[in-house]
């Protein structure tokens, strides 16, 4: 029942018993209910300041051979001539220069820059696609579970307490760490980014599918899924048409405010030193370096702070978008 | 290879040491006669490199307990399963073997002398066999003497790979045992006499399969140390370790840390190279490595066992302060950082093609990998530091003006493989240490420029060698063909430096030698040849023909000769550094 | 109530044998997928030196060639009934529960795990105590105060708080107060006093992970309080409440803060079950010697027994807290005891 980090654990936890009294008590009305919540994000400063950040880091990621081109450095090329071959770190303190803009790492001298702007390749890529993996596992199974009830609900609800019973992080670690080199066809930062996406998605769809589980419940007994039925509408119909545009804004809500978990759970795993292979820059890899270096705290300080400015404007976003659909909640 | 630190001498400690050894003199000198000999005015100065030829601090003075701390743990506390040189050093606390090193600052420590014995071993039927008789009176911790039938079984129990996994196997792979021998355990009631007699209790006996002109250099090895066969409990005996030392174990949990207390039994008569100066030891093992620096500056804590030297976060506090730096001590060791060129990996089968890794690789990056110029090592241009005898300065492919790689030259080599354009290949490297990470990618940079493009593979530590790296069949299917490796000697000499690193019969198709990449039929002649020559003024020389040849073959590409920065606790006495380990010598040092 | 308590007891034990059986399935087979063999498997156990034949002798010895479920037969036999291992002169008998040899260190893996227990209790209790008396202090305050400047800053530090990760507020907190650090608050790392020998020393090496532990969690546990009583506070027994004329603090303290409570108290049990299995990053960034900083070098080095070990202990700290969250809502709730 908690989040796989042991940061942050309790904040997933929350929403649950939130939306569900939410939604519980008050009508999700089709529709008008996406105008009405634009009306109302319109409105949060806050959330739309996310929003932005978030836009910006995805632009970010896209365009970050361009960005460095323009403004640093290829992030796997050394510049040994700034560092001190007796200490290590850059000659200067810090190398930061108008050609370096954060810097350059101790020991081989990359561009910390140039290496920040595609971490968020990685981290960005990853926590979205885990994201998408969790959504969909944890839905349909959430769905059928609530739609069906009986024998499979409880089939599907032990299979949630059993993953939820599973330390995460330690077996996430132990999963990644024994997967060899080559394997299903894939190698190099394509088999690591998929396997990464698979270990995280995999073992968060107990959380969204017991969200999407109790929405299921409480809208399979309402009066417009009975009328369907009434007309002789069959499961998929009434699945489809009649409660998945329901659960849209809950599916929403939840993944916004995974993707930055999931963020962090990336972080964690290439801090643990089983993430993308190096030369490859992630934020989290970047992180376990500098705890070596931690006498030379720029080093830390911009990997670092790429994890909290993103993690912080998906909350940002997130917060505000579960307040504009769902304003009880808050 | 599982050896974390080297025994060795130092280069600049071979000519500095030059003057004090003249004063040792003889046999069994301690250290307070070499002390005695430092500069007036109670040794050596307070300055860098102050412990590295002579006592710093010398005292007698007795009393306190040594606090010690280890960033990571034992292999085993087990005198027959220990494989690092830290251990090597720290053993002969609660545990004598037939010969040791002398505990002697600088060169002079690479002298053997007796310690359980009476002397040194004497060799008979050419070499084949020898003789060692052990001093009277020595006791075990509960007060048992102390006969030859206490080191036979020590050795024999040390050969049961399988309950101690971590040892090193002189012993099983030179002496005559019988057929089909398992070990104490497993093995009973065989007849061991063809390998190890003992006529009488004193007397101790062995019997090898080839003259080997060097056996002082086993009997010093801690699987001499004896252990009472009706105290030892095989795997769990380094639990509790009965000591034949001045120290003997008080309260020992593996994975936190042991302290050892006076050993009531041990008599300073028959040990005169033992001072016991401290009523005790204190270790704390798997401590944060950081900490261990802080703790050492600030005098909370007396030694860093490891004795490998600062971390690379307390480089740039220490180098930069006189006052610190003062403090500190850089010996050059007896370890190679290297790097294996598979020539089972097409198409590293081609010597042209070895040659351009061996041109393209900056050497000023792989220094700096592993932690630049006081805390890596010297830019290394062959095989055998400069420690060991027999090494020659060759440089048989100069890595260009600056040390950064000669790319010309690297093109070249690459025109005459057949690949102009150069190669894709795999390096592989010890996933838990960020010191090879950082040379993997180090040589998948300067490579690259020649167009030689490397794929970093790391895989963890404990199988590096077992499963992946060490495994001829699996590099071979994998393409690791470059392994990221290191090698210390086991003893200073070519013998100890070389054998498990080039000689290729020791490559098994199970994986687990460290000699990964040199199979070459000529080397193994001449590794033959010179352990077969008793005249050391002859075998000498070979090291150095072994060396070049290997270079020729461009089958290793030498990395660094290691250096460690290391840093002097505050108030301890009787500092100095051992050659023969490397790193300060553990035995002798009080507390002020 | 006694039938609801031994069905949940039967479920807890069914579910950490099917955690047993996923794992052990997992870890069988991963590394067989990878390219190992029972050979080479067994070789970590004869050392670097062995024959192919010892080798091969070794993996029957040891059972490698059996099928899956054979040998997780073995694997489960030790736990109930222990198991016997030859390592030396005598054969060893492991204890129930064994959770088998590690082949590193010699060492049955049960003793061994067991040590470090102390350290991740204690890590985990003191930032626990810390965070609930923090978190739910400032959610309150904000939730009394919405919209004030109190409740704007602690939501604003709350909302970093959750956004950051322990490794990152973990060093920079090193930088800062760690030992031989300007602002040094704290222990040297790794050095664990057991609170029994001496319960300052054993304080004094913790303060800095607790407070980095428990600021992270207190920023959680502040939103959720602060949602939790914004809510309860809007409900009709509250209204009703003031309406009988009773003081604010007691319709406060009384009636608003145990309805906002409750699932905090749910949240909060299951999270400490979780850490208790081993607060990982904590301790591997504090290098503090506990579960976590265990299953880190027990993975590292591939030493399967142990990761088993790990695993199986920490997923029966989760079932426990499952177990202990829902006999106090069966206390608390009688409508739960029907479910």
């Amino acid at each position: 029942m908690t989040s796989p980090l042991d940061v942050s654990g309790a904040e997933l936890q929350a929403m649950p018993e939130a939306v569900l009294e939410g939604t519980q008590s008050k009508a999700i009305e089709g529709r008008s209910l996406g105008q009405i919540a634009w009306t109302r994000l319109k409105r949060d400063k806050v959330a739309l300041t996310g929003a932005g950040v978030v836009i910006f880091l995805i632009l970010v990621a896209i365009f970050a051979p361009l960005i460095v081109s323009w403004l640093g450095h290829p992030p796997n090329d050394f510049n040994q001539d700034l560092i001190s071959s007796e200490t290590l770190a850059p000659k200067d303190g810090t190398g930061i220069s108008g050609d370096h803009l954060f810097g350059v790492e101790p020991v081989n001298g990359r561009d910390i820059f140039s290496r920040v702007v595609y971490g968020a390749r990685i981290s960005l890529l990853i926590a979205f696609l885990a994201t998408l993996l969790s959504v969909c596992i944890g839905t349909v199974l959430g769905i059928v579970a609530g739609y069906f009830g009986g024998w499979v609900d409880s089939l599907i609800s032990k299979a949630m307490d059993i993953f939820l019973a599973f330390p995460l992080l330690v077996f996430a670690i132990a999963l990644a760490g024994v997967v060899p080199d080559t394997a299903f066809g894939l190698s190099g930062d394509a088999l690591r980014v998929s396997l990464l996406v698979f270990i995280i998605g995999f073992f968060n769809w107990p959380y969204i599918g017991r969200i999407m589980r109790g929405q299921t419940l409480s809208l399979r007994e309402r009066e417009f899924v009975d009328a369907a039925r009434s007309l002789g509408a069959r499961g998929p119909y009434i699945i489809f048409r009649e409660m998945l545009p329901n659960l849209m804004a809950p599916i929403l809500i939840y993944s916004t405010l995974l993707i930055p978990t999931n963020i962090l759970f990336e972080a964690a795993l290439s801090f643990l030193g089983v993430g993308v292979r190096p030369p490859t820059a992630t934020w989290g890899g970047m992180l376990s370096d500098a705890v070596r270096f931690y006498t030379i705290p720029h080093f830390m300080f911009f990997p670092g702070m790429a994890i909290f400015i993103t993690v912080l404007a998906f909350n940002l976003f997130g917060d505000g978008l579960r307040d504009a659909l769902d304003p009880r909640a808050r | 290879m599982k050896r974390k630190t080297t025994l060795g001498v130092t280069a600049l400690g071979a000519v500095l040491a030059l003057g004090l050894s003249a004063c040792g003199g003889g046999t069994a000198t301690s250290p307070s006669q070499s002390g005695a000999a430092a500069p007036a005015g109670g040794g050596a100065k307070a300055e860098f490199n102050a412990a590295l030829t002579q006592v710093y601090n010398p005292s007698d003075k007795k009393g306190g307990i040594i606090k010690l701390a280890n960033a990571g743990d034992w292999d085993s506390l087990d005198p027959g399963d220990t494989y690092y040189g830290y251990s090597w050093n720290f053993i002969r606390l609660y545990g004598r073997s037939l010969v040791m090193f002398k505990p002697a600052p600088g060169k002079e420590s690479t002298e053997l002398i007796p310690d359980l014995a009476e002397s040194l071993g004497v060799p008979s039927d050419n070499a084949k066999t020898w003789t060692y008789k052990l001093k009277q009176g020595v006791k075990f911790e509960d007060g048992t003497p102390i006969t030859s039938k206490d080191v036979k079984y020590a050795v024999e129990r040390s050969f049961d790979k399988e309950v101690f996994p971590d040892g090193y196997t002189y012993f099983n792979d030179t002496l005559n045992w019988p057929k089909d021998y398992k070990g104490a355990y497993k093995s009973k009631d065989a007849d061991t006499d063809s390998a190890i007699e003992t006529p009488d209790d004193q007397t101790i006996v062995f019997h090898l399969k080839q003259p080997y002109s060097g056996f002082d250099y086993f009997a010093q090895l801690p699987a001499t140390i004896p252990v009472p066969k009706a105290k030892d409990t095989g795997a769990k005996y380094k639990e509790h370790v009965i000591s034949s030392g001045p120290y003997k174990f008080d309260k020992n949990e593996i994975g936190k840390g042991f302290n050892l207390v006076r050993n009531d039994q041990w008599d300073a008569a028959t040990d005169p190279n033992r001072k016991a100066l401290p009523d005790g030891y204190e270790v704390t093992t798997n401590v944060n490595a950081d900490d261990i620096d802080n703790r050492l500056l600030s005098g909370d804590l007396h030694v860093d066992l490891a004795g490998t030297g600062a971390q690379p976060a307390t480089l740039g506090r220490v180098l930069t302060d006189p006052n610190l730096k003062a403090t500190t001590d850089n010996p050059t060791i007896t370890r190679l950082w290297y790097t294996s060129i598979n020539g089972n990996v097409k198409p590293l089968d081609n010597l042209d093609c070895r040659k351009a890794v061996e041109y393209a690789a900056d050497k000023v990056a792989y220094q700096t990998a592993y932690g630049g110029e006081f805390s890596g090592g010297q830019i290394a241009t062959s095989l055998l530091p400069p420690g060991i005898p027999g090494h020659k300065d060759i440089n048989p492919y100069p890595a260009g003006a600056d040390n950064h790689g000669d790319a010309a030259k690297a093109k070249e080599a690459l025109t005459a493989c057949g690949q102009p354009n150069g190669f894709e290949t795999n390096i592989s490297y010890r996933a838990e240490r960020p010191k090879e990470k950082a040379t993997a990618e180090a040589l998948q940079q300067s490579l690259g420029k020649v167009g030689i493009k490397l794929t970093l593979k790391p895989f963890p530590q404990a199988d590096y060698f077992a499963l992946y790296a060490g495994k001829p069949g699996y590099a071979k299917e994998n393409k690791l063909g470059l392994a990221v490796n290191g090698w210390g000697a086991d003893w200073p000499d070519g013998y100890g430096f070389l054998q498990q690193m080039v000689d290729s019969r020791v490559i098994r198709e199970t994986g687990g030698s460290s000699n990964i990449s040199v199979r070459d039929p000529e080397v193994d002649k001449l590794l033959d040849q010179a352990s077969l020559e008793t005249d050391v003024a002859k075998r000498e020389p070979i090291w150095g023909q072994i060396d070049q040849k290997v270079m020729d073959d461009a089958f290793i590409l030498p990395g660094i000769w290691a250096k460690s920065l290391l840093i002097r606790g505050k108030g301890v006495t009787n500092v100095y550094v051992s050659d023969a380990f490397g790193m300060y010598d553990y035995l002798n040092m009080g507390l002020q | 109530m006694v039938t609801y308590i031994i069905r949940r007891l039967i479920w807890g034990v069914v579910m950490l044998a099917i955690v047993s059986m996923i794992t052990f399935a997992i870890f069988f087979l991963v590394p067989r997928l990878a390219g190992a063999t029972s050979e080479s498997l067994a070789a970590r156990y004869v050392g670097r030196t062995a024959t192919a034949e010892q080798v091969k002798i070794a993996a029957e010895r040891l059972g490698f060639n059996d099928p899956l479920i054979v040998q997780y037969g073995r694997f489960a036999k030790g736990i109930v009934v222990g198991a016997d291992y030859s390592y030396g002169p005598t054969t060893e008998h492991c204890p129930a529960p064994c959770l088998g040899y590690s082949f590193l260190s010699r060492l049955p893996v049960w003793p061994d795990l067991i040590g470090r227990l102390p350290v991740t209790i204690s890590l985990a209790l003191g930032a626990a105590v810390l965070w609930l008396i923090a978190g739910v202090a400032t959610g309150v305050v904000s939730a009394l105060r919405r919209g004030s400047v109190f409740d704007r800053a602690a939501m604003g530090i709350a909302l970093a708080g959750v956004s950051l990760p322990i490794f990152f507020t973990g060093i920079v907190s090193l930088v800062l107060f760690s030992y031989g650090r300007p602002l040094a608050i704290t222990a040297p790392g790794g050095s664990f006093t057991p609170f029994f020998v001496n319960p300052a020393q054993w304080a004094y090496s913790l303060i800095l992970p607790w407070i980095t532990l428990a600021f992270l969690y207190a920023a959680g546990y502040a939103r959720l309080t602060r949602s939790g009583m914004l809510e309860t506070m809007n409900e009709d027994y509250i209204r009703t409440a003031r309406a009988k004329g009773l003081t604010e603090r007691v319709v406060v303290f009384k009636h608003g803060l145990r309805g906002a409570l409750t699932p905090i108290l749910t949240i909060f049990g299951l999270d400490l079950g979780l850490l208790m299995g081993g607060a990982v990053l904590t301790e591997s960034t504090f290098s503090l010697p506990g579960i976590g900083k265990y299953a880190i070098d027990a993975i590292t080095n591939q030493d399967l027994p142990k990761v088993m070990g790990v695993v199986l202990v920490a997923a029966f700290f989760v079932v426990l807290a499952n177990l202990v969250v829902d006999l106090l809502y069966a206390v608390v709730d009688p409508r739960v005891r029907l479910a």
